[in-house]
């Protein structure tokens, strides 16, 4: 294994903050306001545009070619098998078996360039989990305190919400591996204080809860609050409080944690028991449709950033269960598997999602954003499947800013490569910071000390709306 | 503006190794009439350097902005020389060269104006075009040594900023005033320093000022001393050389130590320190009763001979030398882990402890410490683990590039990596449980020197000749290379080894090291007190490498022994050590002493017998667990690292949320508190008052009695509740998770 070292080279591309200081511009009595701000965005920030983000990660790799980067013309060997139908993007087309995402099309924008070069599923994972290239392609990359945080914990650590209430991360219902854990889904050198609230249980079992939220079943919340009764009391006796501020820092979580356990607002959060039974079937009953439909819950109720995992695992050899790895692998078939599994999940709940979104006016300041780490072959492949393909696949984005009914960036004639207006995974990371009010050139430090930007893309501001 | 601090302070900053340079600095004449012509290396690099133009966010970007693309920061002064004079200098009309044009923002620049046409700069840059835009010149000078003066310096209010001096030393032994043309980077951020040098403080405290010209970068360090009317030095007793050396600053700084801790905080925290583990009731009462005045010298006696000493400090070493089991599998593991412990428990001396790891060749189910090199699969990850763990040198920046302010350069990195190429394996199996990854290894290896060449240096594509760190001679291609390697790093002349692993040794006991991160040791992050660090290093040095002899040390040494509680002087003080600062207990230590107080042992997936997380060979609980125990959780939850990096960071002690939430509402402190037969059962079984069950409790889990606030605070809850053992669980809860249980003060 390669050492993840060099994957902090741009902590050398310091940011124009530093280049002032470094500079030391000053002694020439120069007048640059873009620079001397420190950021190129008055009051250091650009406008926030979304309060939140709503992360649909399709693990294992959606095709593009065969859901919103159509190839008509190409050879048959290209071609999508499917039917294509139009939707109510008139430039974009999408399959037969999704005329209700046909539908919301004009909602969206699709970034048809975007591309990388991580062939391995772990490694493209964590790229599109954290906006940031890994150490090395490798199917067994292994997350360390090296790697980068994930994106909410980078907005925990610029923008939290304040403690007791809704955290500012939640991820569920999966840990991401394939083979390993796939980095990207914590805050790695941020701290722990930074992971996301993880909530590893499936949102569409009947008895759903947050075990973090509810109290073992010897223990009451009456018991919970004279023990914190007690703990002050021996504290006060410690002084502990008085002069340290780890003490002070930790109390701070009990505090948090007491109240949230304490909280309706919090425990309402994660009810979906309250949500009407029609609101709830739209969502569809599967993991996935009731972790959206608790993802918009989420943000009604003050989350910033809500990841949820299509599965745990790429999947693709399934029709119950698993993710988009479609290669045809063990005698199986890639287009009956999702044309069975994952086009129907996607289709009941994407479309509920947004409609829900805009029904309750939460659309314009949540931002969608549905990817998955790479795209899939153009070629279909001897299994008549598709394999992976990082050069060039689709991303969509909805809401908290972004244009509606827009196609950014081209392919080329079979979807193989970015033809127009290439994007970057950093790009990307760099746009969804600057939509939620984030300068994307902000700093943080890894475990070494180093400073490093937490985006070294540009925010694609042609999908601004 | 005065030089007022006399000898004595600076030596006491600096220790005895560093000279003092004289203040005569040539007072500011410009750069260019020190010479006779103007050259890009010597004049225009700094001048392009101090606008900025060689950063990471600009021009010194990998690729580069717009059409130029420099070297990051101007390491590379041929090919920055070649790409300027290539397109941005126009010899025949100089002032439309795209350089100055640029500059200026006479035309379109994305980095804006970067500084006047009349400026010093401009006139420069302009002068140097006219000249022929020369690269270098005949027979030119270069530059050798920077000079910053004072390159330390204690200043006292209301004296709060100190101009700093930076002289250029040419190998003509010429000598120009950089000031103008430094940067300038605190490391605390106490202080502002202007563009030319002048270092400014708003609050007291310590920082240190790198400057930087050109590749060379000097640290000048400077303590800002508030003035604190009536101060008197209370000369405190110096229990051995540590106290004498951290006094000697002290004083200088005006921080009194807080006072030394009871015998009951002390006992706890020695237990936690070497055992991990808190004391038990009768432990604490035997060393409470004891009246010998030596019994603090006495219990650690006792304690560096007890097993879990050993478990406890095979454990920080295991951490370090990737003891996992995907790559060494758990027989592996377990070898290379019994053979750390037994090497703590017999008192292996450390350098041979280092010996052994850096050379140990064989089957690595027979020869346990070949066990490290089968985690390090290639030479470039051996030589920077081993420059990081044993020397303290972070190489890994070096991989890519020169550091621009460090002295490890990319010819340090490959050559020195180089000493490791020709380690191979003979993989007898491999009967890997996950197929997917080429780093999963179980089955017998046999790990080789066979001085084959892989590794190649990326710029020359060639094989770097095997040199070890800071050397200037080449190592010979030798197959005993590895154990040259050995000798020459543990030597007791080796400038770093023994002063990085008895800095480690102090940072376990004392929560920070001299140099922190104990792992970065370079003249730009310098030891808090260089004398305390020289003398901890003579006496390790001087014992033979004897770890249990350092951690005697500096146990009895009466920092060790201070208070938490800070007076007026050390309030905002938290590198000076002194006083105690409170800290989390680690993921061991907490988990193991929960169960000591409540009963039983935790269980962890692989382990058919339940045992103390600091007995755990591996780090399967942290990545492996398909069915994670409550233990496995937990550990993981409060920091135990994968054993992934070869840095102490890697393990993290810091507090979150869900840990929070895990002592609150999760299984584990809940599974203990109502486990059948636990601590409240047998205190029970007694029929206890009331009175007696809390102070029990209470001396059992914090190693105290309680308060009379707290005995009839508790009483009248437990009276309060027809339910006695559920209340004594609530109270053992709130023991467990007061403060004073979770940090180690």
């Amino acid at each position: 294994m390669k050492s993840p070292a060099c994957h902090g080279f741009d902590a050398m591309r310091l940011s124009r903050r530093q280049l002032i200081t470094a500079g030391g511009m000053g002694a020439l009595g120069l007048s640059l306001p873009k620079l001397f701000a420190g950021s190129v965005y008055p009051g250091g920030r650009p406008e926030a545009r979304a309060k939140s983000v709503i992360f649909l990660f399709q693990w294992g790799g959606p095709s593009h070619v065969d859901m919103f980067d159509l190839k008509l013309d190409a050879p048959s060997e290209y071609r999508t098998p499917h039917k294509a139908i139009r939707t109510s993007n008139p430039d974009l087309l999408t399959n037969e078996h999704l005329p209700r995402v046909a539908k919301i099309m004009d909602r969206f924008t699709v970034i048809r360039s975007v591309h990388h070069g991580m062939k391995n599923h772990n490694s493209a994972g964590y790229y599109a989990l954290s906006g940031h290239a890994p150490p090395t392609d490798d199917q067994r990359l292994r997350d360390s305190i090296d790697l980068r945080p994930a994106y909410g914990s980078v907005v925990d650590y610029f923008a939290p919400n304040p403690p007791g209430g809704l955290p500012t991360f939640v991820s569920y219902p999966h840990v991401v591996a394939d083979g390993s854990r796939t980095p990207g889904q914590a805050a790695s050198f941020l701290g722990k204080k930074h992971d996301p609230l993880f909530v590893p249980r499936d949102p569409n079992d009947p008895n759903f809860k947050l075990p973090e939220l509810s109290l073992p079943d010897n223990l009451s919340l009456d018991r919970l609050h004279a023990r914190r009764g007690l703990q002050e009391l021996i504290d006060r006796q410690s002084r502990l409080l008085d002069h340290s501020a780890e003490a002070r820092g930790l109390d701070d979580y009990y505090k948090s944690a007491i109240a949230m356990l304490n909280s309706e607002r919090v425990r309402d959060a994660f009810d979906l028991a309250s949500e009407p039974r029609k609101i709830r079937d739209a969502y569809g009953r599967t993991t996935y449709g009731q972790g959206c439909l608790l993802a918009r819950r989420l943000v009604e109720h003050g989350v910033k950033v809500v990841t949820c995992y299509f599965s745990s695992g790429i999947g693709g050899q399934s029709i119950t269960e698993g993710g988009w790895d479609t290669h045809g692998f063990n005698d199986t078939r890639m287009f009956p598997i999702v044309e069975q599994y994952h086009y129907p999940i996607t289709e009941t709940t994407l479309p509920t999602l947004i409609y829900d979104l805009e029904n309750r006016g939460l659309l314009d300041e949540t931002l969608v954003v549905w990817m998955g780490e790479f795209g899939r072959t153009p070629k279909i492949n001897k299994n008549a499947s598709r394999d992976h393909w990082p050069n060039c696949y689709s991303v969509l984005l909805a809401g908290g800013g972004v244009k509606r009914g827009y196609i950014h960036g081209a392919s080329d004639e079979t979807g193989s490569n970015p033809i127009e207006k290439p994007v970057r995974l950093e790009d990307l990371s760099a746009t969804i910071y600057y939509l939620l009010g984030i300068d994307p050139t902000s700093e943080y430090h890894d475990s070494q000390g180093r400073p490093l930007m937490i985006s070294s893309g540009e925010p694609i501001l042609d999908v601004v709306a | 503006m005065r030089y007022l601090s006399p000898a004595p302070l600076v030596a006491l900053l600096l220790g005895a190794s560093v000279a003092l340079h004289s203040l005569a600095a040539q007072e500011a004449a410009p750069a260019a009439a020190a010479s006779p012509g103007i050259s890009y290396r010597n004049d225009i690099l700094p001048v392009i350097t101090r606008a900025g133009c060689n950063l990471g966010a600009c021009h010194g970007a990998q690729t580069g902005k717009g059409e130029l693309t420099l070297s990051l920061r101007g390491e590379d002064p041929v090919k920055d020389h070649a790409a300027l004079v290539e397109k941005f200098v126009n010899l025949g009309a100089p002032e439309k060269s795209y350089l100055l044009r640029k500059a200026i923002e006479d035309v379109n620049h994305e980095g804006g104006k970067r500084f006047e046409k009349d400026s010093e700069s401009y006139e420069l840059l302009h002068r140097w075009i006219i000249e022929g835009a020369r690269r270098d010149l005949p027979d030119e000078p270069t530059l050798v040594r920077l000079e910053v003066t004072p390159e330390e310096k204690v200043l006292f209010e209301p004296e709060t900023s100190v101009q700093l001096a930076v002289t250029a030393h040419y190998s003509d032994g010429t000598t120009r005033d950089v000031r103008r043309w430094s940067i300038y980077e605190p490391t605390a951020l106490n202080v502002e320093v202007s563009p030319d040098g002048l270092v400014e403080s708003h609050r007291p405290g310590e920082t240190t000022v790198n400057v930087r010209y050109l590749g060379l970068q000097v640290p000048a360090r400077l303590a800002f001393v508030p003035d604190r009317p009536g101060f008197t030095w209370t000369d405190p007793p110096a229990h051995n050389f540590i106290d004498e050396a951290l006094h000697a600053k002290w004083k200088t700084l005006r921080i009194l130590p807080s006072d030394p801790c009871d015998d009951a905080t002390y006992v706890r925290r020695v237990h936690l320190d070497l055992i991990g583990l808190i004391p038990t009731e009768e432990e604490a009462r035997a060393f409470l009763e004891d009246k010998d005045p030596d019994k603090r010298a006495k219990l650690v006696d006792a304690l560096l001979q007890r097993p879990e000493f050993a478990d406890f400090w095979a454990l920080k070493w295991a951490d370090l030398l990737r003891v996992e089991e995907k790559v060494l599998d758990t027989r592996g593991v377990a070898a290379f882990h019994g053979w750390i412990r037994k090497s703590i428990a017999e008192n292996k001396p450390l350098d041979r402890f280092a010996r052994e790891v850096v050379s140990s060749l064989g089957s690595t189910y027979e020869v346990a410490a070949s066990n490290y090199y089968r985690a390090l699969r290639a030479p470039d990850q051996r030589a920077e683990a081993i420059a990081q763990i044993f020397l303290g040198v972070r190489l890994n920046c070096a991989k890519c590039h020169n550091h621009p302010s460090e002295r490890w350069t990319m010819d340090d990195y490959y050559q020195f990596s180089a000493v490791f190429d020709g380690i191979d394996y003979e993989i007898k199996e491999n009967k890997r449980f996950d197929s997917n990854d080429k780093n999963n290894f179980v089955g017998e290896q046999v790990v080789k020197f066979i001085d084959k060449r892989e590794l190649k240096d990326p710029r020359t594509k060639k094989e770097p000749v095997p040199r070890l760190l800071g050397e200037s001679e080449p190592l010979a291609s030798d197959p005993k290379r590895l154990e040259k390697l050995g000798t020459w790093m543990t030597s007791p002349e080796h400038p770093l080894f023994a002063r990085v692993q008895v800095n480690r040794i102090w940072f376990h006991l004392m929560g920070r090291g001299l140099v922190d991160p104990v792992d970065d040791f370079r003249a730009t992050n310098p030891p808090v007190n260089p004398a305390l660090l020289d003398a901890l290093t003579a006496d390790f040095v001087a014992s033979g490498f004897d770890l249990r002899h350092a951690i005697r040390t500096i146990c009895a040494s009466r920092a060790y022994q201070l208070g938490s509680v800070p007076n007026d002087t050390n309030r905002d003080d938290e590198i000076n050590f002194t006083r105690a600062l409170p800290r989390r207990l680690s993921a061991e230590q907490l988990l193991d002493s929960a169960h000591l107080a409540l009963g039983g042992l935790p269980s962890f997936e692989g382990h058919e017998q339940p045992m103390r997380a600091a007995q755990l060979p591996g780090v399967q609980a942290v990545y492996r667990p398909k069915k994670p125990t409550s233990g496995d959780r937990f550990v993981r939850l409060f920091g135990k690292p994968p054993r992934l990096t070869n840095s102490d960071t890697e393990r993290t002690t810091d507090t979150s949320l869900a840990q929070v939430f895990e002592l609150t509402s999760g299984s584990t402190l809940n599974g203990l508190l109502t486990e059948k037969g636990n601590l409240i059962d047998r205190l029970l079984e007694a029929k206890p008052s009331d009175e007696a069950i809390v102070e029990r409790l209470y001396r059992t889990i914090l190693t105290r009695a309680p308060s009379g606030e707290e005995l009839s605070a508790t009483t009248a809850y437990l009276a309060s509740t027809g339910k006695r053992r559920e209340a004594l669980e609530d109270l053992a809860w709130s023991l467990l998770n007061a403060k004073e249980f979770l940090l180690r003060r």
